[in-house]
Parts: C-alpha cells; structure tokens; sequence
C-alpha cells in the first residue's frame, strides 16, 4: 500500500479535481486505488458519483468506533471512496480533537484496512495547514502539491514546504513530493510568468503543469473519464504525463524518481 | 579462411602504406629524389605509351572494371582516392594524345573548330583535376565545445545589413539574432540599413537591436560593414545577410573553434533555403534533386577546409574582428567581398574553417532573372579576384589554398567552354570540319574511358550533394549569362555591370520568360538544325556513318540538356503567401469555448501554422474561429493568438497582424531558431544513381521540351490576337 497526499497552501486551486483524476489515472494503470477524503467539505465522493445523500464517512467511524471498511463506498464509477462523512459542528470538533490527540491515527486506520501490496491510497486534504494536513503528511509516502499560476500560491508554496520538510523528510518511507501546476494558461502573462518561476525553483523532474481545459470540468459534471471524455485534450495528454509522474514517485526503482 | 580476403583487403593496403610511409629511407633526401624521379619516369610511360586500338580499349575496359567494382564498395576515402588515380590516368593518357596525334588539321575550318573545341577540353580537365585535389578528402569538421567560463567569452557583434528590402523580411532575422545562446552582455545586434528608413530605426530601437546608418552607400554592403566596424568594438563579428533566419545555437557551435585556435579568423556556415530556388520550383525537383548550391555547401565548402582553404560567403559567418580590421576590413576591390576577404585574411597567416551544420535559413532567389543576376554578380567578382589578386601569385598561401581558390574562380569561367561542347556538333555535321585528325574509333576509345570514369569517379565523390548530370542542367542555364561578364571582368577588372535586373515581388501567374530563354531556344534550334543535316547525311548513306552517328548522339545528349535548361525559365506560379516549412513540433490549440485539441505542426511559416490532427479526430472547426496556438520545444511553450482558416484533419491557423514584437521574437525561437531545424533536412538527398539520375533529367527534358513548344504555340497564338 501506498498513500499519496494531495496537498495545497490555498483553496480553490483544483485539489479534489486533481485527486478525482490521478485515481482515474491509476486505475488505468491497473492499480487499486482507494479514494479518502480528509476534507471537511466532504466533496470528493460526489467526483465518484457517490450519491449526496449518502451521510457515512470515516469521521463518522473515529466517533463511533466502528471498523473503516464499513464505511468505504464503491460509485458508480467503479472506484471506491472513503468519504469524510457529514457531521454537524459539535461532532467536528471532537474528531479533530481526536486527531489532534493521536497524531498517527489516520495512518494506523489506514493500515488496519489491510489493502493489498498495490493499492495506492489518495487522501485529498483541506487547503493550507491543518490537523488533517498534518495526518496526512504523517501518512504519507508521497505528497502532491497543487498549486495555481498565481501570486497567492506561489506565496504560500514556502510554508507547505516546510511542513513536508516537518513531517515527512525525515521518515524512510517518505518517497518524495510533485508539484502540480493547475490551470496554467500561457495566454496570461501572469500566469505564464508565475509558471516559469514555479519552474525554475522546482526543476524539471518534480514539476507537472496541467493546463487550463474546459474538458477537465466538462468531464467531472457529465462523471465521465477525462480519457474517454476528450482524449485530444491538452488537460488529457497532462492529466496522464501527471499520473505517470507519480507513479515513477511510487516506485523508487525506475529512474526519475525524486528524492525528497 | 581464405588466404585471400577481399574485405580484409583495404586494412593490408593501409598496414602496407603505413609500413611504406613510416619506412626509414624516406629520411633520405637522395632517396626520395630517386623515388620521384622513378615515379615520373613510370607516370609519363603510363600516360604517354601509345597503343593501338585494342590495346587501348583494353586498357580501358580494365580500368572500368576496377573503378566499377570500387565504386561499389565502401573502402571510404582510400577507394575514392584510387578512383580519382584511374580516372587521372584515363584523362592523362587522352590527354596526351589529343594534344600529339589528333591536331594535324588540313583546313582552316577544321582548325579552327579543332581548338575551340580543345580549348573547352582543357578547361574542363583542368577543372576535372583541380576539382579532384579540392574534394578528394573533405576534412568533415565537428563543432568544438566551448570550454571555458562564461566569464571568459568574447564578445560578439552580429551585423544585419539590409538596403531595400522589406521590413517584413528583416524583422524576423533581426528578432532570432536577439534570442542567439549567447551571455546577454557580451551579444549586440546591429542592424546596419543602408536604406536609411525610420520604420528600420523604429523597429529596432523597439525590439533592442541597435540601428546603424551612413549617410552614403559606397561600396554597397562590404562598405556598409566596413562602416559598422568603425563603430562596433566586439572580438569577433557575425554577419548574417537580411533574410538569414539564425537559429540559436549559431554560435554555441560556431565560437569554439576560435577559443581553440587563436590564429582562425573566420567560420563559415551553409547557406540554407527554405524555399525552393527558381531550378527547384520550375523543374518541380524540391527534395528530389540536390540543389545548384548542395554541392557547394556540402562538399565543396568541406573539401576546401582540409586545405585551409574554405572562405568566406558574405552571410552565416562569424569573423574575429582583429585579423579583418588588418586587412583593412570587407574587400571593397571586387563585388564578391566575400571571398576576397578570406584570401586576403589567408595570406597574413590566418586560418579558415567551414563547418558543415545549417545554422540559419533564408529565402532563397525568387525569379530565374533574379537568380541569374546574382550568379553573374558571383561569376564577375571571381573574375575580377582572378585579375586583380590572383591566388596563384603573391605571398602567404600554401599550394593547396591556391589551388581551391584558383578553382573556385575558373569554376566560373564554364560559360564559353559550355557554348562550345553545346553547339560543337555544328562543326562536323554542318560545316563538314574534322575536330579531331584520328579515326572515330580511336577517338572513342580515348575519349569515352576519360568522360565516364570521370563521371563515375565524381558521382562517387559527389553521392548525395549532386547528382549526376544535372549538373549540366545547372551550367547550361547560367552558361550564356556568366560568359561576357566573365570575359570582360578578365579584360578589365573595371569593365561593365551586367547584372539583370530583378523582377522581385511573387510570381501570379505561370508564364514563360521568352527573354531569359532566348539562349536556350537558339542553342536547342542550333542543334535541331545538326540533327536535320545529320539525319540527312546518315540516309544519303554517309563515307563516314560512324562519325555522323557519334555527332547525332551528341545533339540528343544536348538537346536533353538544353530543354530541361529552357524549361526553367517556365515560371511557376508563386502562391502569395510566404514560404511555409514543413516541421513537426508538438502544438495546442486553446479554442474560443475553453476547449483544447493536442495535435502536431505540419509546417510553419512567419505568418501561420498549419496543424495535423489524428484521423478522424471528430473536432468540428469554425472557419475564423479566434483561438490560441501552443507550440513546444522540450518543456518551453509559447502561445500565439490566431485564426482558424481551414479545419478538417489538418487545420489552418493564421496569427494575427498584431503579434506583439515580443510574441514575433517568440515565434522566431520555437520556429525558425530551433537549433536542429535545418539539420535534419539539409543535405539528406539519396546518394546519386547515375543511370536513374539520367532517366531523370531524360524525362524533364523531353516532358519540357513537349511544353516548351506548347508555350512557343500559345505564345505566338496570344501574341497575334492582341
């Protein structure tokens, strides 16, 4: 088993996007991937075409003691999910108590699931540092972190990776990171300015840009594969340089991978 | 195994020449006299023994047995070397004979006919020779990495300079100088316009180039140069002609060379056309047939370079500004600056090299006329070097660089020999004159053995950079032209400008330009004239069959030449847009609904794109459709704005007229100065096969021949109508 953190310094940068397609990609790859939300939002089910309604969730089951398995869900894409479950306030807070108490709960859960040898696990997390971050990166074997062309999240790049340094340098087991640029887009100066700056501090190897494509969206609304949905796209021909990125990250063997 | 091995055989030769070479009598001046003497004695027996008719073509048939069988294999330069050996005897042997036993005339006409003819004989082996000490082992140079510390470069100068042509042409030359792979602070782009215009000064104050001006144009674009100089104060200078599209690595792989060797003063590169010369485009042989220049560029160049003798060719080039301001700066006495310059830099000492790697690509000539100008404008200035300095006398070079020079300039002197061996069938089967006192059979069987095993000898020499025959198709069009400056410019160095004015501008409509084709079609009515009076004899039944025979096959040869040669002058019709260059980059279209399609370039122009999609890719296009194209090299991406002209599986794009100078100058690097752009194309002809070679410019000649009197027709029809 391998987990992978989907990581950012700020929202609205595509993070569950970027998590919904790497499992897809994955899987592709022939890989069993198991899709965990850590977000509070509680989003990343619906990219699986999990129904709204469906309340169950591993917050739910660190309240309620009950095993994690039971609250995995299969959608109707055929990947399965572990949502975050919907909590009200008071219940929220005591979880992340909880978290904050036993800092490698979610990496016992995890392992107590006893998945096999290839399975990937993605954890897509809230933006910025946070309890759930911090888990994730404690979990980790790899961290992905999504980032926009833009002034904020170039800002915030120093801070996520000083808490990678924190939390997952120092551990054997931790293969290293990729930075994924979302949403570049040449057009905008700006951005296309940002892009090379983001390029030239992380080199070549640990570095992906996905660019701006009205397919990726397209794609999750109509819960359709980016790969069938538009296999011409420049965000396709991307999506899937990324997934191969991670995959050489996974397996430290073949040449490419970085070190952390 | 075989005591005797054929493979192993060209590795003993050379152990044996080793052991010759290194063996310690050659120490010994007495001994090497001897070995001289003994290897003329044995030459002049070789070439001067006479022999009779079976015996020569003995002689003959073994030598093209030999040379047969060595053309086949590859035994690199050594087999070559033996070829050129046995095809210097062959022509050494005619030669001599020629000149002892077949002068005797008995008629004034004869005579006369007799030496005109033996005139462009001895030019044509003198070219034959000197041509073989020039490419008999091209030195095939690599570029050398540059060494040393950033902070260790010289400075660079690179000069643009440009009279009257368009911005439009300049532009982009200026803006891919500005993106060279060189240190920011150590590279100034000058843009020397001797046009002196404010949009020239505008656009390069704009853009960061730095704009230089006289107020005189004396001694054209070499005293443009020489102007430059005295303001310019770089180590080395590049100069590139106006519509030379750098790529960026020019001088990466230019400048080491000169870090290496502080005595070179120049590097030269090939000039490469991305668009067809006026042969390629009416003769319809665009990357079929290895252009006039090809051999030149790729052979030639190289050959001169084992000699120390490659020079200058006005563009492509990078000069160390030290040894050209000792001479005084571009030679200003000729009107092919270039060339000069090299050999006078090659008298003070210092050395040259070409390296054979397309480093930036232009526009090639856009009409016959135009492209006859400016091979005159070479031809006269050659002549006018050959009288003014000739490279056979004077001080400070080695044999070899004499002997290149020297060739490079009678190279140029083909014209009149060509007129002779064109029309020379007149003189038996017209005039009845008798250009050789030997029997037809003897003639044969010195002169054919000279002529193929020379033509083999070349097509093995020349491989991909030429191939056979056209060779002649070249010579024939420019023959007529090149002859009276030529001979003038020898008369008098100062005599006379003859250039042909250029049409300019495109090409609209397909049209046959009678007044450049005058010489052909005379030359082809001479010969049609031989052939009646040929035909005539042979059925009158002639005392001398054989002889007219020969003399017909002649005119057929000439009139397969000729008309392939006429046919030029068929200008094609030139399509108004600029010329669009074939390249596969990886490209992206961002569409105006947020879409993306991945997809291939399938050639580029300054102007547009045109792009490939995948076989049924179901991407519907709208026509004018406002979309962004991507192009990439490695992880770099530039993005253009643009329009959409054409859809399907290949899609049109057309940039906007409003390409920031910033987005042009990107252009220019993803395009235009990539590195292995030209590289990859140039001079990867197919290795020449004479006998299809031949079938080839057969076929042109007759399917020309058919529409040169189809044109003749339409003309004189059109012409009496109006």
């Amino acid at each position: 088993m391998k987990i992978i953190a989907i990581v950012s310094g700020k929202g609205g940068v595509g993070k569950t996007t970027v998590s919904a397609n790497l499992c897809a990609g994955l899987r592709r790859l022939g890989k069993s991937v198991l899709a965990v939300d850590l977000d509070p939002q509680n989003a990343l089910r619906l990219h699986f075409g999990v129904s709204p309604r469906h309340v169950g969730g591993l917050a739910r089951a660190v309240l309620s003691g009950d095993d994690w398995r039971s609250s995995v869900v299969q959608g109707n894409t055929g990947d399965y999910v572990l949502p975050y479950g919907s909590i009200n306030e008071d219940d929220r807070l005591d979880f992340e108590q909880d978290l904050r108490e036993n800092p490698t709960l979610l990496r016992d859960q995890l392992a107590l699931l006893g998945l096999a040898q290839d399975c990937v696990v993605v954890l897509d997390t809230p933006p910025g540092a946070s309890v759930y971050l911090t888990q994730a990166l404690a979990a980790a074997n790899a961290a992905v972190i999504v980032a926009l062309p833009d002034a904020a999240s170039y800002a915030t790049l120093p801070k996520i990776m000083s808490l990678i340094k924190q939390y997952c340098s120092r551990r054997k087991k931790f293969l290293g990171y990729l930075l994924v640029i979302n949403q570049v887009d040449r057009v905008k100066q700006l951005a296309d300015d940002v892009t090379d700056m983001m390029s030239a501090k992380f080199g070549k190897k640990s570095i992906v840009l996905i660019h701006q494509d009205q397919a990726i969206p397209e794609a999750l609304a109509y819960s359709k594969d980016l790969q069938e949905y538009d296999p011409l796209s420049r965000g396709a021909h991307d999506v899937k340089l990324c997934v191969q990125a991670v995959e050489r990250l996974l397996s430290p063997d073949t040449v490419g991978a970085i070190a952390a | 195994m075989s005591l005797f091995s054929f493979s192993e055989l060209p590795n003993k030769l050379e152990r044996l020449g080793g052991k010759l070479a290194n063996a310690p009598f050659w120490e010994s001046n007495f001994a090497r006299a001897v070995a001289a003497v003994i290897a003329v004695l044995l030459l002049v027996i070789v070439i001067a023994v006479p022999l009779d008719l079976l015996q020569q073509t003995a002689i003959a048939i073994l030598a093209f047995v030999v040379s047969s069988k060595l053309r086949k294999l590859s035994w690199g330069r050594g087999g070559i070397l033996i070829m050129i050996g046995i095809s210097l005897l062959m022509t050494m042997r005619y030669l001599y004979w020629r000149l002892t036993s077949t002068l005797d005339f008995e008629t004034t006409v004869d005579m006369v006919f007799g030496y005109l003819l033996l005139f462009a004989e001895l030019y044509g082996i003198t070219c034959l020779v000197l041509g073989y000490i020039q490419t008999a082992w091209p030195l095939e140079r690599q570029p050398v990495m540059i060494d040393r510390p950033v902070s260790e470069w010289p400075t660079v100068d690179v000069f643009i300079p440009t009279y009257n042509e368009d911005l439009s042409v300049v532009r982009l030359s200026v803006l891919a100088a500005l993106t060279l792979d060189w240190p920011a602070d150590k590279l100034r782009v000058y843009l020397l316009d001797d046009g002196r215009r404010d949009a020239f000064r505008d656009f390069a104050q704009n853009c960061g180039a730095i704009y230089l001006t006289r107020d005189n144009n004396r001694h054209a674009k070499a005293g443009n140069l020489n102007e430059a100089l005295k303001r310019t104060t770089g180590d080395f200078v590049a100069i590139f002609d106006c519509d030379h599209i750098p790529t960026r690595s020019f001088l990466q792989l230019s400048m080491g060379s000169f870090l290496r060797d502080p005595k070179l003063a120049m590097v030269q590169t090939p000039h490469f056309f991305f668009s067809p010369d006026p042969f390629e485009r009416n003769l319809e042989t665009h990357g079929k047939v290895p252009n006039e220049g090809q051999l030149f560029y790729g052979l030639v160049q190289d050959g001169n370079d084992i000699w120390n003798a490659s020079f200058f060719c006005g563009s492509c080039a990078v000069l160390r500004r030290a040894p050209l301001e000792e001479i005084g700066g571009v030679a200003v006495e000729t009107v092919t600056e270039d060339a000069h310059t090299a050999l006078k830099m090659s008298r003070r000492g210092y050395n040259m090299a070409y390296l054979a790697v397309p480093q930036a690509a232009g526009l090639a000539t856009e009409s016959l006329s135009s492209h006859v100008g400016q091979r005159i404008r070479w031809a006269r200035g050659m002549a006018q070097i050959f009288r003014i300095d000739n490279p056979l006398l004077g001080p400070g070079l080695t044999l070899g660089q004499r002997l290149c020079y020297v060739n490079a300039m009678l190279h140029f002197f083909y014209g009149l020999p060509r007129l002779i061996f064109l029309s020379a069938p007149v003189a038996y089967l017209v005039f009845g004159a008798h250009v050789f006192t030997a029997t037809t059979s003897m003639v044969l069987a010195y002169a054919l053995p000279a002529i193929v095993l020379a033509s083999m000898t070349n097509s093995k020499i020349q491989g991909n950079h030429r191939h056979s025959f056209w060779n002649e198709v070249y010579e024939t069009v420019l023959a007529w032209y090149i002859s009276m400056p030529v001979l003038m410019a020898l008369l008098n160095p100062k005599w006379g400008k003859f250039n042909v004015t250029a049409k300019g501008g495109k090409i609209d409509q397909e049209y046959y330009d009678w007044k450049m084709a005058v010489p052909y079609v005379l030359l082809l009515a001479v010969n049609a004239i031989c052939a009646v009076f040929g035909i005539t004899e042979l059925l009158r039944g002639s005392d001398e069959p054989f002889t007219a025979l020969i003399n017909c096959v002649w005119v057929v040869y000439n009139t397969v030449i000729l008309s392939a040669s006429a046919y030029v002058a068929n200008e094609a019709r030139q399509i108004r847009h600029t010329p669009r260059i074939k390249a596969a980059f990886p490209a992206t279209v961002s569409r105006a609904n947020g879409r993306t399609v991945m997809c291939e370039t399938a050639n580029f122009s300054s102007t547009g794109l045109g792009l490939k999609l995948p076989k049924d890719n179901g991407v519907k296009w709208d026509i004018g459709e406002r979309v962004h194209v991507s192009i990439f090299r490695g992880d770099k991406e530039s993005t253009f704005p643009g329009t959409v002209q054409t859809g399907g599986q290949f899609v049109g794009i057309q940039f906007d007229d409003s390409l920031t100078l910033k987005q042009t100058k990107e252009l220019a690097k993803m395009t235009f100065g990539r590195a292995d752009m030209w590289a990859t194309e140039w001079d990867k002809h197919t290795d020449d096969k004479p006998m299809s070679s031949i079938k080839n410019v057969v076929a042109h000649g007759f399917v020309n021949l058919y529409g040169l009197v189809r044109s003749g027709i339409r003309g004189a029809f059109v012409k009496r109508r109006a």
